[in-house]
C-alpha cells in the first residue's frame, strides 16, 4: 500500500512535468499546426540557466525568472527563424529538421558551457522530504502536478477572457478568417511558441532539483512530452494534462514492478496502440492534418 | 520513364564504386567507403517512404537494429551462414514495416512522425532488456566474419560484395521508382481521394512503401554487423533515425541520386567536423539548419527544380501512333464497355439530416444521364455513394447486376466506375500524361517484381499505357501540355484532364460531376460535343450539371432530386415543363409544397 502511494505520487511528480511539456505541444499545434522538436531543450534552457545564474550569485527567484524569460524568447526567435519560413510549405518535414537542427546546436553550446555532465538544481523544495500517507515525498514533487493543472487552468482562463487568447482561438480555427477579422496572424504564432517555451523552462526548473539538470536532459523529457500530447489528443488542453499524469504515475508502477527499460518499452507501445484505438487521440477532436 | 539519363548515370555509378576503393591509403579510408554503402542502401530505401509515398519515419533505426541484430544472432548462435543471415534480416525487418505500415490507414502526418518515434524507442529499449538474447548494453560480439562460398570476405573482397549490393538496391528503387508501383505511390501521397477513385488502393500501396524502406535498412544492418563484427545498442538511437532522414532530405526527397549524395555527405561529414573538436555538434546543427533553408528541397530537389522553370522540356517526348480512341476506352480483358446501371431506394442520414431518401434510378447502357437539381439536392451525396465514398443505409447501386454498395471506393473503380470531381482533384505535381498514366494503372498487371528488375510483361505494358494515355490526350486537346505540371494548366484543362483520366481506366459508366462549372461557353460547347462522342464509344454517363443548355442538348434522359428525393424522371423535353420540376427550381406557394414531398413517378 505505502509502495503504491509512493509510486503514485513521484508519478504525478515527473506526469505534472510531462503534462507542461504537453501544454506547449498542444498550445504551438493549436495555433500553428507546427511543433517545436526542440522543445525538450527549453527544458534544458530553463534548468541550466537557472543553476548558472545561482551560480553567479543570483537569488533563486531572480534566477527562474530570468531563465524563463530567456525560454521564451528562445521560442519566439525559434518560431520567426526555424518554423515560420516552412509554414506554408505542404510537408512537415521541413520545420521538423529545421527546428532539430536548432535544438542541437543549442545542445551541443550548452555542452560547452555548461559542461557534459549533471547536476542538481538547489531548492528550498527538496531540503526535506516530507511523509504522505507513510510515503516520503519532497514538496517540490508535489508542488508540480499542482503548476501543471493551474497552467492548464490559466490557458483556459485566457482563451476564454482575454483579447489575446479569443484571437489565439480564432487562428487556431481558421488562420485566414483569422487574418481578416484584423488579427496579426504572425503575433500569435510567435506568442504561442514564447507561452509553450515559457512553460517548457519552467518544467525544466521544476523537475531539475529532483531528476538532474544536464545539456542531454531535453531529449526523452520532450520526445515523452510530445508522445504524452498525442495520445492525450493534441487539440484537447484538459487531455494532454490528463495524459501527462497518467502516463507518469503508470511509468513509476512499470519502473517499480519491472524495470526502467520495461517502462520506456511500455509507455511508448501504449502510444502506438492508443494511437490506433483512437487516432485523434484520447481526448482530440478529428482533423484534418496537413502532412 | 526511361529518361535519357539513366543508363549512363547508372555506368558512372559502377564506374565510381569500382574506382572508390583503390583511393583507399588504409584500413580506415576503406571502412568509411563500407560505411557509406551501408547508409546509402538505407538511404535508397527511406527515399522511396519519403521521396515517393510521402510519408515520415523517424524510426528507421529501429529497422535498421532489428537487420542488424537478426544476422549477428543468427551467425553467432545458429551459426547462419552470410546468405542466410542476410535473407532473415531483410525478412524480419520487411514484416515489421509492414506492421508500421498498418497505422497509416488511420494516422498520417505528425501522428505517424510519433508512432515512428516510439517504434525506433521501443526496439532500443527492447534490445537493451533482453539480456539473453542481445547481450543487453555490451551488445554482441565475435560475430563470425561473413564468407560467401567459402570464401572469406575480408577487406576489399567484403568491399566489393556491398559495391555490389549497392548497385542492386540502386537499380531497383530506381526501377519501382519508374513504375506503376512509383507512379501509385505519387498518386496516394498527393490526393488519396483521387488515387483510390481510380483504383488505387492506398493502403496497399502505403504497406509497400514501408516494406521496401523497412527490408532495405534490415539488409544494412545486416551488413554493418557484418563489417563491425560487434553491435551494441548505441548505434541505434534516434538520432542515427534523424540522420537516416537527413541523408534522403539533404540530397533531395524523391531523387535517386539524391539519396546517395546525402548518404555520401553525411558518411563523411562527421569526419571532418572531428577537427573542429567541441564545435562538431554545433557545426553538424547549423549545417543542418543552412541547408534547410538555402535548399529546401534538397540539393538535387533544388536543382530539379531550378532545370525545370528555365529548360523547356518537349512537350510530347515519344511520337505517338497508331491508338484510335474507340481501342483505348476499350478493356481487352474485360470485353464490352457499356453497362446498365441501377441505384435502386437509396437511403443515407448525417446526423438527423436525411441527405437521400428511397432514391431509385437507372443509366441504360450507352446512354447520357443527367441528374440535376437544386443546391443540396443530394447529387453529390448520391455520386459519393455510387463511387464507394459513403455507405448508403439502405439500398443497392448495381452494375450489370453485380452489387457495388458498401464497396471500397478503389474496388468499385476496378469494377468499371469513374469519376470526374467538382473541385478537380488532379495530382498536382505529376505531369500531364502521368495523370491519365495513373488512371490505366488498374489495367497494366506486371508485378513488382517484374517492375524491380525491368523484365517480363513490364517494357511492354508501360510502352502500351503511354500510348493509351497519348491517345486519350489528343482526344481531350491537351497533347501540347504533355509533360506540364498538372498544377499548372488552368481549370478549364485540368476539368478536361480529369476526363482523359477517367477514361483511361476503360470504365462502363463514367460520372462527371459539374463538368461545366467555372468553364466559359466555348468550353461548355466543346464538353457538349466530347461527352456525345464518349457516349457513342458506348461508355454510359452520368451527368450531374446545373447547366440548363447543356443538359438539353446532350441528355437522353434527365433524373430530378429534390430534397433526397427522386422527384421526375424522363426525357428532357418532358422534365422542362414538369411543374414539380419548376417548383423545385423556383418555388411556389406553401400550400401545395406539402403535396410535392411524395416519392417519383
Amino acid at each position: 500500500m505505502q509502495s503504491i502511494i509512493q509510486y503514485v505520487l513521484s508519478g504525478f511528480a515527473i506526469g505534472g512535468c510531462y503534462a507542461l511539456v504537453a501544454l506547449g505541444f498542444h498550445i504551438m499545434w493549436s495555433t500553428a499546426r507546427a511543433v517545436n522538436f526542440a522543445h525538450g531543450d527549453t527544458l534544458m534552457l530553463g534548468a541550466v540557466l537557472t543553476i548558472m545564474a545561482v551560480d553567479q550569485g543570483a537569488p533563486l527567484p531572480a534566477a527562474i525568472a530570468g531563465a524563463i524569460a530567456a525560454s521564451c524568447l528562445f521560442g519566439v526567435l525559434l518560431e520567426r527563424f526555424a518554423v515560420r519560413p516552412f509554414a506554408k510549405t505542404a510537408s512537415s518535414i521541413s520545420w521538423m529538421l529545421t527546428t532539430i537542427a536548432i535544438g542541437i546546436m543549442l545542445e551541443a553550446l550548452v555542452t560547452m558551457e555548461f559542461g557534459g555532465f549533471s547536476r542538481a538544481l538547489p531548492s528550498p523544495g527538496v531540503e526535506r522530504a516530507i511523509s504522505v500517507l507513510g510515503a516520503g515525498v519532497y514538496p517540490q514533487e508535489l508542488l508540480i502536478p499542482v503548476i501543471a493543472v493551474v497552467a492548464m487552468a490559466g490557458l483556459g482562463w485566457m482563451r476564454r477572457y482575454t483579447l489575446i487568447g479569443r484571437a489565439m482561438q480564432a487562428v487556431s480555427f481558421d488562420r485566414n478568417a483569422a487574418a481578416l477579422m484584423g488579427i496579426n496572424v504572425h503575433r500569435m504564432f510567435a506568442f504561442s511558441f514564447g507561452l509553450a517555451a515559457a512553460l517548457g523552462g519552467a518544467a525544466g526548473i521544476l523537475i531539475a532539483p529532483i531528476t538532474q539538470a544536464s545539456a542531454s536532459m531535453g531529449l526523452t523529457l520532450g520526445l515523452k512530452g510530445f508522445a504524452v500530447a498525442i495520445i492525450g489528443g493534441i487539440t484537447s488542453t484538459p487531455g494532454v494534462v490528463i495524459a501527462g499524469l497518467g502516463f507518469g504515475v503508470m511509468e513509476k508502477f512499470v519502473e517499480g514492478y519491472i524495470s526502467t527499460a520495461a517502462r520506456e518499452i511500455v509507455g511508448f507501445s501504449l502510444t502506438i496502440v492508443v494511437l490506433l484505438v483512437f487516432p485523434q487521440g484520447l481526448f482530440g477532436k478529428r482533423e484534418v492534418s496537413k502532412v | 520513364m526511361t529518361s535519357r539519363f539513366t543508363l549512363p548515370a547508372f555506368t558512372g555509378l559502377a564506374v565510381f564504386l569500382g574506382i572508390l576503393p583503390f583511393t583507399a591509403d588504409n584500413e580506415y579510408s576503406l571502412r568509411l567507403f563500407m560505411l557509406f554503402t551501408i547508409y546509402a542502401i538505407v538511404a535508397l530505401g527511406l527515399n522511396i517512404l519519403v521521396g515517393l509515398a510521402g510519408l515520415i519515419s523517424l524510426g528507421q533505426a529501429g529497422l535498421f537494429a532489428l537487420g542488424a541484430y537478426t544476422g549477428a544472432i543468427l551467425a553467432t548462435r545458429l551459426g547462419a551462414d552470410f546468405v542466410l543471415s542476410v535473407v532473415a534480416g531483410m525478412l524480419i525487418a520487411g514484416l515489421f514495416g509492414a506492421l508500421l505500415a498498418y497505422p497509416t490507414v488511420r494516422v498520417r502526418g505528425v501522428y505517424l512522425a510519433v508512432i515512428t518515434i516510439a517504434f525506433g524507442l521501443i526496439v532500443e529499449n527492447v534490445i537493451i532488456e533482453w539480456h539473453e538474447l542481445t547481450g543487453g548494453t555490451t551488445g554482441v560480439s565475435s560475430i563470425p566474419k561473413p564468407s560467401l562460398f567459402s570464401i572469406p570476405l575480408d577487406g576489399f573482397r567484403y568491399y566489393a560484395v556491398l559495391a555490389v549490393l549497392l548497385f542492386i538496391v540502386v537499380v531497383v528503387t530506381h526501377n519501382i521508382k519508374r513504375s506503376r508501383y512509383g507512379r501509385a505511390m505519387l498518386a496516394v501521397s498527393q490526393s488519396e481521394t483521387a488515387a483510390r477513385s481510380v483504383g488505387l488502393n492506398a493502403t496497399g500501396v502505403r504497406t509497400l512503401a514501408f516494406v521496401i524502406a523497412a527490408s532495405t535498412a534490415g539488409l544494412a544492418g545486416v551488413l554493418y554487423a557484418f563489417l563491425n563484427l560487434y553491435i551494441s545498442p548505441d548505434s541505434f538511437t534516434f538520432n542515427d533515425s534523424i540522420r537516416f532522414l537527413l541523408m534522403v532530405v539533404l540530397g533531395g526527397a524523391g531523387t535517386t541520386v539524391g539519396a546517395l549524395t546525402g548518404a555520401l555527405i553525411l558518411t563523411y561529414l562527421p569526419e571532418y567536423l572531428q577537427q573542429l573538436q567541441y564545435w562538431q555538434q554545433f557545426a553538424y546543427g547549423l549545417l543542418l539548419a543552412v541547408v534547410m533553408f538555402v535548399l529546401p528541397l534538397g540539393i538535387f530537389g533544388t536543382l530539379a527544380d531550378l532545370a525545370g522553370r528555365y529548360l523547356k522540356r518537349p512537350s510530347s517526348a515519344y511520337p505517338m501512333d497508331g491508338y484510335a480512341i474507340e481501342t483505348v476506352v476499350k478493356d481487352a480483358k474485360g470485353g464490352r464497355t457499356s453497362a446498365r446501371f441501377v441505384a435502386d431506394g437509396l437511403t443515407i442520414r448525417f446526423g438527423g439530416l436525411t441527405a437521400l431518401n428511397k432514391a431509385s434510378m437507372q443509366v441504360d447502357p450507352g446512354e447520357i444521364h443527367a441528374l440535376i437539381g437544386p443546391n443540396g439536392a443530394g447529387k453529390s451525396t448520391l455520386v459519393n455513394i455510387v463511387t464507394g465514398f459513403y455507405k448508403p443505409q439502405e439500398g443497392r447501386v448495381s452494375l450489370d447486376d453485380v452489387n457495388l454498395a458498401g464497396s471500397a471506393p478503389h474496388l468499385v473503380a476496378r469494377s468499371g466506375v469513374a469519376r470526374t470531381f467538382q473541385n478537380t482533384e488532379l495530382f498536382g505535381e505529376l505531369t500531364v500524361i502521368e495523370n491519365v498514366m495513373i488512371g490505366y494503372q488498374k489495367r497494366l498487371s506486371y508485378g513488382v517484381f517484374e517492375a524491380a528488375l525491368r523484365i517480363g510483361r513490364f517494357g511492354e505494358e508501360e510502352v502500351e499505357c503511354r500510348r493509351a494515355a497519348a491517345a486519350l490526350l489528343s482526344f481531350v486537346g491537351l497533347t501540347a501540355f504533355t509533360n506540364e505540371k498538372a498544377r499548372f494548366l488552368p481549370f478549364g484543362m485540368q476539368r478536361r484532364l480529369e476526363i482523359a483520366r477517367a477514361l483511361a481506366a476503360a470504365p462502363k459508366l463514367l460520372l462527371l460531376d459539374e463538368p461545366a462549372a467555372g468553364l466559359t461557353t466555348q468550353e461548355i460547347d466543346e464538353l457538349d460535343r466530347m461527352i456525345r462522342h464518349i457516349a457513342s464509344l458506348g461508355i454510359s454517363v452520368l451527368l450531374i450539371e446545373h447547366h440548363v443548355e447543356l443538359i438539353m442538348s446532350v441528355a437522353d434522359r434527365v433524373t430530378v432530386l429534390d430534397y433526397g428525393v427522386v422527384i421526375a424522371s424522363d426525357v428532357p423535353t418532358i422534365i422542362q415543363d414538369d411543374p414539380r420540376v419548376i417548383e423545385a427550381y423556383f418555388g411556389t406557394a406553401p400550400a401545395t409544397h406539402a403535396a410535392a414531398g411524395g416519392p417519383a413517378s
